[in-house]
């Protein structure tokens, strides 16, 4: 499966009446149409108001093509949530693999997360909060989120500091979710980058103690 | 407030075990199934009561669902209370409850899900309303003990990193390893009153009395 950023899922249009496009491309735009329509719609109304009928009228599709695509609401909707998700993870993981002191990379990839989240309100909510509605699969698809952003934080550690916790970076991740959360549930989504400084230091502390993360927490606020 | 007189007892003793089945009910329900997907059909079914008994205690599912919540957070200050004792000074006093809570939730996932998770979807603000009770009584520990006040990290944060912690390992299915995350919970609940090396002092004491995280041990 191709990954598409939120914005792709968005822009992807067919010309409208004939086009003479081959059937496979058309299904992709109807899949990704459907995908784009479910994360608006649910981030608006509310996963438990959302019908089938209303992602049908948001991505101009039939009834019938939905559900040659997808079982239910459900199953498009965590179809969506997981190329949500993978986008997250590559943009943040593209931040952490840039050549660079430890310090500078983490802090870049705690602002493309930031970043990420804000740039699309909708895709936000739809990813940490209705997620929760779905069922109890939901946790099992957040603790492989969470699991993967550790693994992720771990393997970029070699040239980090060795930390005084065995889970320094369950502790950072833990940080980032805990605060985007709270940010995303009051509808704040948009100020997200701004809280970069602050968090940069509660990210830091449990590696470089509070002296160090309060210098680095200077200088991501310097930019 | 019971007179010797009146056959009230007996009567407040049903009343209350009614209640604590419901109680009960509505925690399993949620861990099964969520709180979303939870009906009043499965609370009065799992609480072996009729539909007019519950909305003689309780207005809704919501109502019902904030007294769990009050009930189960009781139980979590109890389990506090008892872990430390009025002399520790006031990291040892907030690792040893920190320990005591912690000991609770792994015996309790169920409980440990709800706390963790369904109160913070349901609504954030029953999440404040135990923030507002947690973090004053463990800042009250410090200005007991005359400590100045010094800016390290932000409680409201911990607290939440606290909660997103557990409920991942509630996620995970490993209640029975939620002893082992005691050095981060011990860290996150020190850090912000006593600073970075105090909570790592602290973390590496809650260390040595965790149990083996290893999933063999007592059948």
């Amino acid at each position: 499966m191709s990954s598409s950023s939120p914005e792709d899922l968005r822009k992807w249009r067919l010309p409208r009446g004939r086009h003479g496009l081959p059937r496979e491309l058309v299904t992709r735009s109807q899949r990704e149409r459907l995908l784009a329509a479910v994360v608006r719609v649910t981030a608006a109304k509310g996963y438990e108001a959302t019908t089938v009928a209303d992602i049908l009228e948001e991505a101009g599709v039939g009834r019938e093509s939905f559900y040659e695509l997808f079982d239910d609401k459900r199953d498009c909707m965590l179809a969506a949530h997981a190329i949500l998700v993978e986008n997250l993870e590559g943009k943040v993981r593209a931040a952490y693999a840039e050549p660079g002191p430890w310090v500078d990379r983490i802090r870049d990839a705690l602002g493309a997360a930031l970043d990420w989240f804000a740039a699309d309100p909708a895709a936000a909510r739809f990813t940490l909060v209705e997620l929760a509605a779905v069922g109890p699969v939901s946790r099992a698809r957040f603790q492989a989120a969470f699991g993967s952003f550790v693994e992720l934080l771990d393997e970029g550690l070699d040239d980090g500091p060795g930390p005084e916790l065995p889970r320094a970076t369950t502790l950072a991740v833990s940080a980032t979710l805990a605060r985007v959360y709270e940010e995303v549930v009051l509808g704040r989504s948009a100020d997200l980058p701004s809280l970069l400084p602050d968090l940069t230091y509660e990210l830091l502390v449990p590696f470089l103690g509070e002296e160090a993360a309060r210098t680095e927490q200077r200088r991501a606020a310097a930019g | 407030m019971s007179s010797v007189l009146a056959p009230s007892t007996p009567i407040d003793i049903g009343e209350q075990s009614q209640r604590r089945r419901i109680i009960e009910a509505m925690i399993e329900s949620c861990a099964e199934k969520t709180y979303a997907a939870t009906t009043i059909t499965d609370i009065v079914g799992g609480a072996r009561i009729s539909r007019t008994t519950f909305y003689k205690r309780f207005a809704d599912k919501r109502d019902c669902f904030d007294a769990t919540v009050d009930s189960c957070l009781l139980e979590l200050q109890e389990a506090a209370a008892t872990a430390h004792s009025p002399g520790d000074p006031p990291p040892d006093a907030v690792r040893k409850a920190t320990v005591g809570m912690l000991e609770l939730l792994a015996s309790k996932p169920a409980m440990a899900q709800l706390l963790s998770g369904e109160a913070v979807s349901v609504d954030p603000a029953v999440v404040e309303r135990y923030r507002r009770l947690l973090i004053p009584a463990l800042e009250g520990l410090w200005d007991a003990a005359g400590e100045p006040k010094t800016s390290h990290v932000d409680p409201g944060l911990s607290f939440a990193r606290a909660q997103l912690l557990i409920f991942n390992e509630i996620a995970a299915g490993r209640s029975d390893a939620l002893l082992a995350l005691l050095p981060e919970i011990v860290y996150l609940a020190v850090a912000p009153f006593a600073g970075h090396d105090e909570a790592i002092q602290q973390a590496r004491l809650a260390e040595q009395s965790a149990p083996d995280a290893s999933p063999s041990g007592v059948e």
